[in-house]
C-alpha cells in the first residue's frame, strides 16, 4: 500500500469518529425539543445543533479528501508528491477541529467584536469555525489540491476522471473564501452565503463524489474506464446545468429581486431528471453484474446513495421546491426532512461505499461479507427514513397550521409547537435517531472487525502478495 | 392558496416525481429480465405519473409552474430508454476495446 493511502484510513478513522460525534449531537439536539430546557445553560440547543451541523460538514470533507487520497495513487500509478506535508496537515486539520470543537462546547459565545470573530465563533450557519480554525482548513484544502494536481504533473498523466477533479477542487477552495468576510447587511451575507452552502453542496461535492464513484466503481465492479469516464461527463453537464442556478430556491425569500423566483423554481424543478438517470445507470449496473461482487457491504451502499439522492433530492426536494409551496415550508421542519435525507442520500452513502473498499485493499480479504454490516445498514437506512418521515409530518404540520393557517404570528407559532402531529412527529424522529445510532455502534463494530478473520489459504496468498497475513 | 390547498399540491408534487421513479426503475427490470410484466408495470407508473400532472394542472399552482410540469412530464418519457441504450452501447464498445 502507498503511504497516501495509510493517511486515507487515518482520514477514514478520523471521519467515521466526527460522524459519531455529530450523532450524539442530533440526539442531544432533538431531545431539547422533546424535553424543553434539557441541559439548558450547560450545552444549549445551539451549541448542540452546530456540532450536529458543523461536524456533518467535516465528517464528509474528511471522507472525501480521505477517498481521494485513497485512489490518486491507484488512478496515477505512483504516490501523491508531497505525502509527508500531506500527513502533517491531517493533524493539523485534527487539531484544528478538536480545539474549535471543545471552544464550541465551553466557551460557547463571546462579545460583539473582532476577537469574537478570530478565536470564538464566526456566527454564520455550517461554518462557524472562528477565522483562525477557517484559516487552518483553508491550508489543508490547499496542501491538498497541491498533492493531487503536483502528482497528476509528476506523473505525467491526467486522465478524464484526474481532470474533472482537479478542475472541481478550484471552486472547491474558492468558495470557502466566501466563509471569511462579515458583512453587515443581512441579504447581501445571505447572498454570498448561500454560494458557499449551496454551490459546495449542489455543485462541487456533487462533482467530487461523481469523481470517487466513478473511481470506486472501476474498482468495486471492474466498469472500463471509457463507460464511467462518459458518464461521469453526462453527469458533470447535468448537474450543474440545473444545480447552478437551482441556487435561486434559497434566494426566494432573503430580500433578493423577484426574479430569483422563476429562475430558482425553474432550475430546481429539473433537478430531479439527472437523478433518475442516475437510478437507471445503477440499476443496469446491478443488472449486468447479477449483484455479484467480492464487496457486499460497498456494492449496497452504492446502491443506497443512488436511490437515496434521488429520493431525499429529488422527490423531497421537488415536494416543496416550487415558490408558492416553498412560501409555507422554508425553515420548518420539513426542510429539515429533506436535508437529513438528501446529505445522507448524496454523499454519505457514498463515502461509506469507499470506505469497505479502502478496508478490503487494506486487510488484503478476498470476500467481505457477513451480518453485522446488514445490521448496521438496516438500522442506519432505517432510522433515517424513519427520522425524515417523522420530520416530514411535523414539518407539513407547521407549514399548515402555523404558516398557513395561522398567518406566521408568534400565536400561531407557538400554536404549532404544541399541535400534536409536530409533537408527534418530534418524538418519533428522537426514537429513530436512537435506531440510527444503534446503526451506527454495529458499523463501527464492523469496520473495525470486517475482513480480519480469514482462512489459512487466504492468509498465505496474502502473505504472498505483501499484504498482512 | 388554501391550507388544504398547499398541502394537497405538494404531495401531488411528490408523488409526481416518485412516480416517475418507479417508471425508471420498472423500465429497467423490464429490460433486465425481458419481462412485459414489468413492461406493463412501468407503463401504468407512467400514465399514474400523467394523471398526476393532470391533477397538479387543477392545483393552484400560477400557469407557468403547470406548464414546466408538463414539459417535465413528457421530458421524463425517453430519460430510461436513452439512459438505458447509451449504458448498453458504452458497455458494447468497451468490451470491443478490452
Amino acid at each position: 500500500m502507498f503511504r497516501s493511502q495509510h493517511l486515507a484510513l487515518k482520514y477514514f478513522a478520523a471521519a467515521m469518529t466526527l460522524f459519531g460525534i455529530m450523532i450524539v449531537a442530533g440526539l442531544l439536539a432533538s431531545t431539547n425539543y422533546v424535553h424543553d430546557g434539557f441541559l439548558l445553560g450547560k450545552l444549549d440547543f445551539s451549541v448542540t445543533k452546530m456540532l450536529h451541523i458543523d461536524t456533518m460538514i467535516i465528517w464528509l470533507l474528511m471522507g472525501f479528501i480521505g477517498s481521494v487520497y485513497w485512489f490518486v495513487p491507484i488512478e496515477l500509478e505512483r504516490e501523491a508528491v508531497g505525502i509527508r506535508l500531506a500527513e502533517v496537515m491531517f493533524w493539523i486539520f485534527c487539531v484544528v477541529v478538536a480545539v474549535v470543537a471543545a471552544v464550541f462546547i465551553f466557551v460557547q459565545y463571546g462579545p460583539a467584536t473582532e476577537m469574537s470573530l478570530w478565536f470564538i465563533n464566526q456566527g454564520r450557519k455550517y461554518v462557524e469555525a472562528p477565522r483562525w480554525a477557517a484559516i487552518g482548513i483553508t491550508l489543508v484544502v490547499l496542501v491538498f489540491i497541491f498533492n493531487v494536481v503536483g502528482t497528476a504533473i509528476k506523473a505525467k498523466r491526467v486522465t478524464g476522471i484526474m481532470g474533472v477533479l482537479m478542475v472541481d477542487l478550484i471552486p472547491l477552495f474558492g468558495l470557502y473564501l466566501i466563509a471569511f468576510p462579515s458583512i453587515t447587511n443581512m441579504s447581501e451575507d445571505q447572498y454570498w452565503w448561500w454560494w458557499l452552502v449551496h454551490l459546495w453542496v449542489e455543485a462541487t461535492w456533487e462533482i467530487l463524489i461523481g469523481c470517487i464513484m466513478a473511481l470506486a466503481l472501476m474498482q468495486l465492479l471492474g466498469t472500463s474506464r471509457r463507460i464511467v469516464e462518459t458518464w461521469l461527463y453526462i453527469e458533470v453537464a447535468l448537474v450543474l446545468g440545473t444545480g447552478i442556478l437551482g441556487l435561486g430556491h434559497h434566494y426566494f425569500w432573503i430580500g433578493t429581486p423577484s426574479y430569483w423566483l422563476g429562475i430558482g423554481g425553474f432550475f430546481s424543478a429539473l433537478e430531479p431528471l439527472p437523478l433518475l438517470g442516475m437510478v437507471v445507470h445503477a440499476v443496469y449496473d446491478a443488472g449486468a453484474h447479477r449483484m455479484k461482487t467480492t464487496n457486499k457491504p460497498a456494492f449496497f451502499w452504492v446502491m443506497a446513495e443512488a436511490f437515496g439522492n434521488f429520493i431525499g433530492g429529488g422527490v423531497f426536494g421537488f415536494m416543496m421546491t416550487l415558490p408558492q409551496i416553498n412560501l409555507f415550508t422554508h425553515g420548518t421542519q420539513w426542510t429539515v426532512s429533506h436535508g437529513h435525507f438528501a446529505f445522507w442520500g448524496a454523499y454519505s452513502c457514498g463515502v461509506l461505499a469507499v470506505i469497505y473498499l479502502a478496508l478490503q485493499k487494506s486487510r488484503a480479504a478476498q470476500q467481505l461479507d457477513g451480518a453485522a454490516w446488514k445490521w448496521s445498514f438496516a438500522l442506519l437506512n432505517i432510522g433515517m427514513l424513519g427520522m425524515v418521515g417523522a420530520l416530514l409530518v411535523s414539518g407539513i404540520a407547521q407549514a399548515f397550521y402555523e404558516r398557513a393557517m395561522g398567518g406566521s404570528t408568534l400565536q400561531a407559532f407557538i400554536e404549532g409547537q404544541t399541535n400534536v402531529w409536530f409533537v408527534q412527529g418530534i418524538v418519533m424522529r428522537l426514537v429513530f435517531g436512537f435506531v440510527f445510532a444503534a446503526g451506527y455502534v454495529v458499523l463501527m463494530y464492523d469496520l473495525l472487525t470486517i475482513g480480519k478473520k480469514r482462512t489459512a489459504a487466504e492468509g498465505l496468498r496474502a502473505r504472498a502478495a505483501g499484504g498482512p497475513a | 392558496m388554501t391550507a388544504a390547498q398547499m398541502l394537497g399540491t405538494s404531495l401531488l408534487l411528490a408523488i409526481f416525481v416518485l412516480l416517475a421513479g418507479c417508471y425508471g426503475v420498472l423500465y429497467c427490470l423490464a429490460r433486465l429480465r425481458a419481462s412485459r410484466r414489468f413492461g406493463r408495470a412501468a407503463a401504468t407508473a407512467y400514465v399514474l405519473q400523467g394523471l398526476c400532472a393532470a391533477l397538479l394542472a387543477f392545483s393552484p399552482l400560477d400557469f407557468w409552474w403547470k406548464v414546466l410540469l408538463l414539459g417535465s412530464f413528457v421530458a421524463y418519457l425517453p430519460i430510461p430508454p436513452l439512459t438505458w441504450r447509451l449504458l448498453e452501447n458504452l458497455h458494447e464498445s468497451g468490451e470491443q476495446h478490452s
